[in-house]
C-alpha cells in the first residue's frame, strides 16, 4: 500500500496560482523528494495533504485513507516541518514541545529530549527570543517526537546553519531506517539528491517529471566556466555533451553532461587563470533540460 | 482538552484586565450615587426636563436615578456596552488569531478536527464569559447592597445579568461565525467590533426617535432595556430570540469552519 497517494490532484484559486491534475505515490519506507521553483505548488500540494485546504478536484490518500474524511486519524501518524516556523511566542520551548506532545496519545518526553540534545536546542528559553535557526530546530523536534511513519518537511533547511543540516539528515536517515517514509520538499537539488531514492519535479503547478534519483544524476550536467591566459583555440570544446557554448575574450562558460574526465583533459591543456565548475541550480534544469523534452 | 487549557491561559491576562475594568467601573460607577441621593428628587426633576435624545444617550427613561437599583439601571448600559464588547472581541480573536499568527498550521496538522478545535475554543470562550457575568453579578450585588437597607435587589440584577448573558452569547457567537465562515481572518476582530456597535448605535437611535420600536429586534441591547428589565424581567420572546441568534451563529461558525481552507 502506498504511503501517500495522489489521484489528479487539483487545487485552484482561479488564477495561475495553483496545482493541476498531480497523480504520484509515495512508497513505504521511501525518501521522496519534491522540487520545484518558489511558488510551483509544492506548498499548496503539502496543505492539501494536510488538510488545511481542500482540493477543488481529485483527492490525495495516506495510508490508504482520504485526507480530507479521516483527517484527524492520519495526522496522528503524520510529522509536519512547516517551511516557515510559526509559534505562540509567549511560550517557552518547552511549554511548546510539551503542548504539541499532549495532542498525540503516547509518551512522548524521552524521544523529545533525545531529540533537543542533539540539535543543542535550549528548551527553557522563550520561543520570542529565539533565532529562526533556532526556532526551525523548534519545529524539527516538533515534528518528529511524536515518531510519525510519514514526516512531510516543507523546504527544512532554511536557517539551519551545515553542522545543523548535517545532524538533521542523519536524523531522518535514522527515522526513515526505522520505517518512515519522508516527503522532502525543496528548491535544492543538491539537498535533495543527498537524501532521496526518487524525486518528483513540479513547476507551475504541474508534474513535469518523475524519475528515480539515479537515473536523474547520470543525466545531470554541470556549468563550466573558465578563464584563459590566451585566446580560446577554435573549437576547442567541440565535444559531445557541451551546450550553451559561449565565449569572448578567453572566458568561456558551457554546459556538459556526459563522462567527466573528457572535458577535464581538455581543460588541462589551457593555461588558466581561474575555473567554476558549479551544479546547474534548479531553473536552469528546467530551461535547459526539460524543456527540450516538452 | 489541552487545547481548551491552553486557551484560559492564552486569555488569563485580558481576562484579568476586564475584570479590573469591571470593578473599577463599579466603584466609581456607583461612587457618584453618593453625591446623587441627596439630591434624588431634584435630580429626577432636572432629568425630566431634559430633551428626550440626552435622557436617551445617557440611558435615563423611565429610571429613577433616586434609588439605588434605578441609578445602577442609568449605569447598567455602560455595563452592558462592556460585556459587549468583550465578548465580540473575545468571540472573533480566538479563532481568527490561528491564522493571524501563523499558528493554523501547527494547530490544524495535530490529531483534531476542526469540529473538535471549535468545540475546545468555544467552551473555553464560554467559561470566560461567564467568569466575566459572575464578577460582573457578584460585584453589583455587593456594591448595591452597600447603598440599600433592607429591601433588597438582587432579584433585579439577577434579572439584568442574565440579560446581560444573553447578550454576551449573541455577540460572542456572531463574532466567532465572522472569524470562523469569513474570508478575512485578519480583520475578523474589527469586523465583529463593527456589527457590535452598529447595533449599539441602532439601539441608541430607537430610543431618541421613539418611533421606530419595530427596528429593536436587530439590536440585542434593546432585548434588555434595563428599565423594562427591572420592573418585568426579560420578556421571553427577546429571550428566545437571543438564544435563537446563538444557535444561528454556532451553525454558520461550524460549517464555514469545516468548509474553508485556512490560510
Amino acid at each position: 500500500m502506498p504511503i501517500i497517494e495522489l489521484n489528479h490532484l487539483t487545487k485552484s484559486y482561479g488564477g495561475a496560482r495553483g496545482i493541476h491534475d498531480l497523480t504520484f505515490q509515495v512508497e513505504e519506507g521511501e525518501i521522496f523528494g519534491f522540487i520545484g521553483p518558489n511558488g510551483a505548488g509544492k506548498s499548496t500540494t503539502i496543505r492539501t495533504m494536510l488538510g488545511l485546504i481542500y482540493p477543488t478536484s481529485g483527492s490525495a490518500k495516506i495510508f490508504g485513507k482520504d485526507c480530507v474524511q479521516h483527517g484527524p486519524e492520519i495526522k496522528r501518524h503524520i510529522g509536519y516541518l512547516p517551511s516557515e516556523v510559526f509559534y505562540y511566542d509567549n511560550m517557552r520551548v518547552k511549554d511548546l514541545l510539551q503542548y504539541s506532545a499532549s495532542f498525540y496519545k503516547k509518551d512522548c518526553r524521552k524521544r523529545m529530549i533525545e531529540l533537543a540534545e542533539v540539535l543543542e536546542l535550549d528548551m527553557s528559553k522563550r520561543i520570542d527570543d529565539l533565532s529562526l535557526g533556532n526556532k526551525k530546530k523548534v519545529g524539527i523536534v516538533q515534528g518528529l517526537l511524536h515518531e510519525p511513519k510519514l514526516i512531510i518537511l516543507d523546504e527544512p533547511t532554511s536557517g539551519l546553519d551545515p553542522l545543523m543540516q548535517q545532524r538533521f539528515f542523519s536524523l531522518l536517515e535514522e527515522e526513515n531506517r526505522k520505517g518512515a517514509a519522508i516527503l522532502f520538499s525543496s528548491h535544492i537539488l543538491s539537498e535533495v539528491q543527498r537524501l532521496c531514492d526518487r524525486v518528483a519535479i513540479i513547476k507551475e503547478g504541474r508534474l513535469i517529471a518523475l524519475e528515480k534519483m539515479s537515473d536523474l544524476k547520470d543525466r545531470t550536467y554541470k556549468k563550466f566556466k573558465l578563464q584563459a591566459k590566451n585566446e580560446l583555440p577554435e573549437g576547442m570544446f567541440a565535444i559531445e555533451g557541451v551546450t550553451e557554448w559561449n565565449s569572448k575574450n578567453g572566458e568561456a562558460s558551457f554546459l556538459y553532461q556526459g563522462d567527466i574526465n573528457i572535458v577535464m583533459r581538455r581543460i588541462a591543456e589551457l593555461d588558466l587563470l581561474n575555473l567554476w565548475v558549479e551544479e546547474p541550480d534548479l531553473e536552469e534544469i528546467f530551461m535547459h533540460y526539460y524543456a527540450k523534452e516538452a | 482538552m489541552n487545547l481548551y487549557r491552553r486557551e484560559m491561559r492564552a486569555h488569563l491576562k485580558s481576562l484579568l484586565i476586564w475584570i479590573a475594568g469591571i470593578i473599577a467601573m463599579l466603584a466609581a460607577g456607583m461612587g457618584k450615587f453618593t453625591g446623587m441621593e441627596e439630591s434624588g428628587a431634584a435630580m429626577n426633576e432636572l432629568m425630566a426636563d431634559m430633551p428626550k435624545a440626552l435622557q436617551a444617550i445617557m440611558g435615563i427613561g423611565e429610571l429613577d436615578i433616586g434609588t439605588p437599583i434605578g441609578y445602577y439601571g442609568v449605569l447598567f448600559l455602560y455595563l452592558l456596552l462592556m460585556a459587549a464588547i468583550h465578548a465580540s472581541m473575545l468571540g472573533a480573536a480566538i479563532i481568527s488569531k490561528e491564522e493571524r499568527d501563523k499558528t493554523a498550521e501547527f494547530l490544524l496538522v495535530k490529531p483534531l478536527s476542526r469540529g473538535r478545535l471549535l468545540l475546545c475554543k468555544l467552551l473555553a470562550a464560554l467559561t470566560q464569559v461567564l467568569i466575566f457575568n459572575l464578577v460582573m453579578l457578584t460585584g453589583s450585588i455587593l456594591v448595591i447592597g452597600s447603598y440599600t437597607e433592607g429591601e433588597s435587589s438582587a432579584g433585579a440584577i439577577l434579572s439584568l445579568m442574565a440579560g446581560m448573558l444573553l447578550v454576551q452569547l449573541i455577540f460572542l457567537t456572531v463574532g466567532m461565525a465572522i472569524a470562523g465562515a469569513g474570508r478575512h481572518p485578519k480583520r475578523a476582530v474589527a469586523y465583529s467590533a463593527a456589527v457590535m456597535l452598529l447595533t449599539f448605535l441602532l439601539s441608541m437611535a430607537i430610543k431618541i426617535s421613539g418611533h421606530i420600536d419595530y427596528m429593536g429586534v436587530f439590536t440585542p441591547f434593546y432585548y434588555v432595556d434595563a428599565a423594562a428589565v427591572i420592573d418585568q424581567g426579560i420578556g421571553a420572546g427577546y429571550a428566545l430570540l437571543s438564544l435563537g441568534i446563538t444557535a444561528v451563529a454556532l451553525v454558520v461558525l461550524f460549517a464555514g469552519y469545516n468548509r474553508r481552507d485556512m490560510r
